[in-house]
């Protein structure tokens, strides 16, 4: 059982990135308009653009 | 008109027959602009619009070439440094943005400004309807950038955002962060202390346990430190100004149980209270941080306003010649021009021309007043139908506009204030907290020296106020929820306290009590070759070309596509044009020597006098409704109106309201207020226009109507999205049973509180009891709030 004596630092570890990622995200602007950033996955960045279609 | 316009989705009207090919479909357009505006999408590839929007887009203008000078005008580096931040060669711009309504625009809009070549960064918020930038503006300048805006239908210009606007920004964000390391603390925390919880039971290593409380400490840490530094900064604040807040208890809690804990960690004796302490802090945190949203929506939907004043101004010098400069650079005795359908940019003396102008935003009326050459014209007010050239006599702090900024300046700083339920409780509640947990301290000291410290800790904890703390909170972010649902913006904290305690309301006039817009209210055909209907179709033709305010009233009987040729309008008389080779006109009565009468609008056929107009402006229909319903409840109404006629006597009769007062100036209405707050009045009063925002900062609420003035908008404490008077009742309603909610939550919480308080003063309380009881009130306590969700 020992084995927890190494594991739960590492585990507390992760928790500290997760919490420097989180920081980094509020400050760019992530959290400012939640209803956008969960549309964002729907649309493709490079659909090829069309040609003047209408002609 | 069977079709729908694919980009916008109203009907098409007939002999408009273009079409735009989207993803291989041809789909019918309703307008150049809307094809224009499709036809560009297609064009970048950003078809994925169409599929993803969840709201149509709204009908698109044309950008006229007007309109095209006066997006150039914002590249003069004058005007700019105002709203641009430069740094590095990058330059940072924020532009509200009309005509957001959902994820699809921001994306459009960021895939449109991305594939300029020079800008850098785009982020758009469809909250605040608002865009930041980032550019080179050497190599783009802003013109082209709004106007690529301008291309896929958006309206967009710069917006400056003051300094209390910026702090709520960097409030927002602490408290995410803050409320971010507190989450996932706790369930860090709450992890271990499961453990412990099970360890109790079935036995444990006690080194296992000691290297739990070391782990629950170091966890524990940041969220005390970090995360509920904002509660021992407000109760330390509140102690240097004598006064005893909520943010007392609630400090003394965390921070008394998690010196208490450290200790036991420490010495290796007694309880932990890590995970208490940590779940504690993030609730509380939580409902702080959605109370603070809510309201931060708010401001932020009306903070997104348009100057009152335009950005530059054209200046004729000696020779004549034109020139546009930016309008604070304008001096003393500058001549300038001002064109139709312009804001006039600063206080000045008619010298050429005449028109009428809209001076509603100084007396809330929308009727337009005539002027002649020697008359004033004012800074903010809207130039009608004329040229007119004007003196500048005065300019920056001196103009008509800025005192009326100045007075709602000063007023707030005098406005009168009610003593929060909130301080209140917590008064008492820390004083009798503090006196018992002393005297258990020194009660059990006499007794029993070694168990005196840890009793009084556990008597603090099982007191711990979670549930008072949450009583408040909780039920008004509930509330603040509900009310904008239905439109009702909040945007004062103080709002919902306030309501119930209201004696009286005192209301504006036009755009409030009525309509704010003329409607027909009689025709009277003179000629006898004409029908009612066809007079009405006329008039409906040629009053589409005019910014008149009486036009509107007019707009429903505009049915056909008639060509209409030669369209001129005459400043103060009216506009003319030919319709099928006839001459028709409508203006004032009198024009062309016909017989004057007091209708407001005539129409004349070939020079002859063919109908006459008059137009009433309408009481809202549920205006009755609310006096009756607000004087039922024992609340007198009254009515301050900056209009001089009679209409204001006459409104106040049909809807009985208690007293009124016509021809009010903005300082009239402050000192009827001031005058009304001082005989023990609570005043509230309701408004639309400029002239309404000194008095709102008087009142001890304002309430503001969102067809007003930006600038009353801006002021009031409460805005009404759908401008429904009905709402009024339906906010009162929700504040009073507010009020009944907070009460309950804290009679329930101080009920809790007060029974185990001697059972944990006689050592009789287990750690899991209190934590078990502290997790029940708070539970109930937030229940109880959501019922206002149900309103």
């Amino acid at each position: 059982m020992s084995i927890i004596y190494v594991l739960i630092p590492i585990a507390i570890l992760f928790v500290l990135i997760a919490i420097g990622v989180f920081f980094w995200a509020v400050k760019s602007e992530q959290f400012s308009d939640l209803n956008k950033q969960g549309h964002s996955i729907l649309f493709e960045d490079d659909k090829e653009q069309h040609k003047n279609s209408n002609d | 008109m069977s079709k729908l316009c694919f980009h916008c989705l109203e009907p098409i009207p007939k002999g408009f027959n273009e079409s735009v090919i989207i993803d291989d479909v041809s789909q019918p357009m309703c307008c150049i602009g809307c094809q224009a505006v499709a036809q560009n999408i297609v064009t970048q590839g950003m078809t994925d619009y169409y599929k993803y929007r969840t709201v149509t887009a709204g009908k698109v203008e044309q950008l006229v070439p007007e309109q095209l000078q006066f997006i150039k005008s914002y590249d003069n580096e004058d005007i700019q440094d105002e709203f641009i931040a430069t740094n590095q060669g990058i330059s940072e711009v924020l532009l509200s943005v009309e005509g957001i309504t959902c994820a699809a625009c921001a994306w459009l809009i960021e895939k449109q400004l991305l594939s300029l070549n020079s800008v850098k960064r785009v982020d758009v918020n469809t909250s605040t309807n608002r865009a930041m930038i980032q550019w080179d503006k050497h190599t783009t300048p802003l013109s082209e950038i709004i106007t690529a805006l301008a291309q896929i239908g958006y309206k967009a210009y710069p917006f400056q955002s003051d300094i209390e606007a910026q702090q709520k920004q960097h409030v927002a964000k602490a408290y995410i962060r803050r409320l971010g390391v507190a989450g996932l603390m706790t369930m860090q925390v709450m992890m271990f202390a499961f453990a412990m919880y099970f360890g109790m039971f079935s036995g444990m290593e006690s080194n296992f346990e000691q290297y739990f409380r070391w782990i629950s400490l170091a966890l524990a840490t940041p969220v005390v430190l970090y995360s509920a530094l904002p509660f021992l900064t407000n109760a330390i604040n509140g102690l240097k100004s004598k006064q005893l807040n909520m943010d007392l208890p609630v400090s003394l809690a965390i921070f008394g149980a998690y010196s208490a804990s450290c200790y036991a960690t420490f010495m290796q004796v007694g309880e932990v209270y890590f995970e208490s302490v940590c779940m504690f802090t993030f609730l509380l945190l939580l409902g702080k941080y959605l109370e603070f949203r809510a309201r931060l929506k708010a401001s932020e939907f009306t903070a997104n306003l348009q100057k009152l004043l335009p950005l530059t101004a054209r200046t004729l010098n000696e020779q004549g010649v034109e020139q546009i400069i930016a309008a604070k650079k304008l001096k003393l005795n500058d001549i300038v021009l001002i064109k139709a359908g312009e804001t006039i940019p600063a206080d000045g003396e008619l010298i050429a021309g005449n028109t009428t102008v809209d001076e509603s935003m100084m007396t809330g009326e929308h009727q337009p007043v005539n002027k002649h050459i020697g008359q004033n014209v004012y800074a903010g007010c809207v130039n009608h139908d004329g040229v007119i050239t004007i003196q500048i006599n005065k300019i920056g702090q001196n103009t008509l506009l800025n005192q009326i900024i100045r007075l709602q300046h000063n007023a707030l700083t005098k406005r009168p204030k009610l003593v929060e339920i909130t301080d209140k409780v917590a008064q008492w509640f820390v004083a009798a907290l503090l006196i018992f947990a002393s005297l258990t301290a020194i009660g059990w000291y006499q007794l029993d020296p070694e168990h005196a410290f840890w009793i009084t800790i556990s008597v603090l904890v099982a007191t711990c106020p979670c549930a008072l703390s949450l009583a408040i909170p909780t039920a008004l972010t509930c509330a603040v929820a509900t009310l904008t649902q239905k439109g009702i913006l909040i945007k004062q904290a103080h709002v919902l306290e306030t309501l119930p305690k209201l004696t009286l309301f005192a209301f504006d006039k036009t755009g409030t009590l009525t309509q704010g817009k003329f409607s027909l209210d009689a025709v009277d055909v003179i000629h006898s070759d004409y029908s009612k209907e066809q007079v009405l179709t006329i008039a409906a033709q040629l009053e589409r070309y005019s910014e008149h305010p009486i036009a509107t009233a007019f707009l429903k009987y505009d049915d056909s596509l008639t060509q209409v040729n030669d369209v001129k309008v005459h400043p103060g008389q009216g506009i003319s044009a030919f319709i099928a080779g006839t001459h028709y006109a409508i203006g004032k009565s009198g024009w062309f020597d016909s017989e004057k009468s007091n209708a407001q609008a005539s129409l004349y056929a070939n020079k002859q006098l063919i109908a006459r107009f008059y137009f009433k402006d309408n009481i809202k229909p549920d205006a009755a409704n609310l006096i009756a319903s607000l004087q039922k409840q024992n609340l007198s109404c009254h009515m301050l109106t900056g209009d001089a006629s009679d209409a204001g006597a006459r409104v106040a009769k049909q809807l009985q309201l208690n007293s009124q007062r016509s021809a009010c100036s903005p300082q009239d209405k402050q000192r009827a207020v001031e005058q009304w707050a001082s005989q023990q009045h609570i005043v509230a009063m309701i408004g639309d226009g400029v002239n309404d925002s000194p008095v709102f900062a008087s009142a001890h609420l304002s309430i503001a109507m969102e067809t007003g003035a930006d600038i009353s908008k801006n002021a009031a404490d409460v805005l009404l999205l759908n401008s429904d008077l009905a709402s009024i009742d339906h906010l009162l309603k929700v504040a009073k049973q507010t009020q009944r909610i907070i009460k309950q939550n804290l009679a329930l919480s101080l009920l809790y509180n007060g029974s185990i308080l001697p059972l944990a003063a006689l050592g009789l309380v287990a750690p899991w009891m209190a934590v078990i009881g502290m997790s029940a009130s708070s539970i109930i306590v937030i229940c109880n709030s959501l019922r206002l969700l149900k309103l």
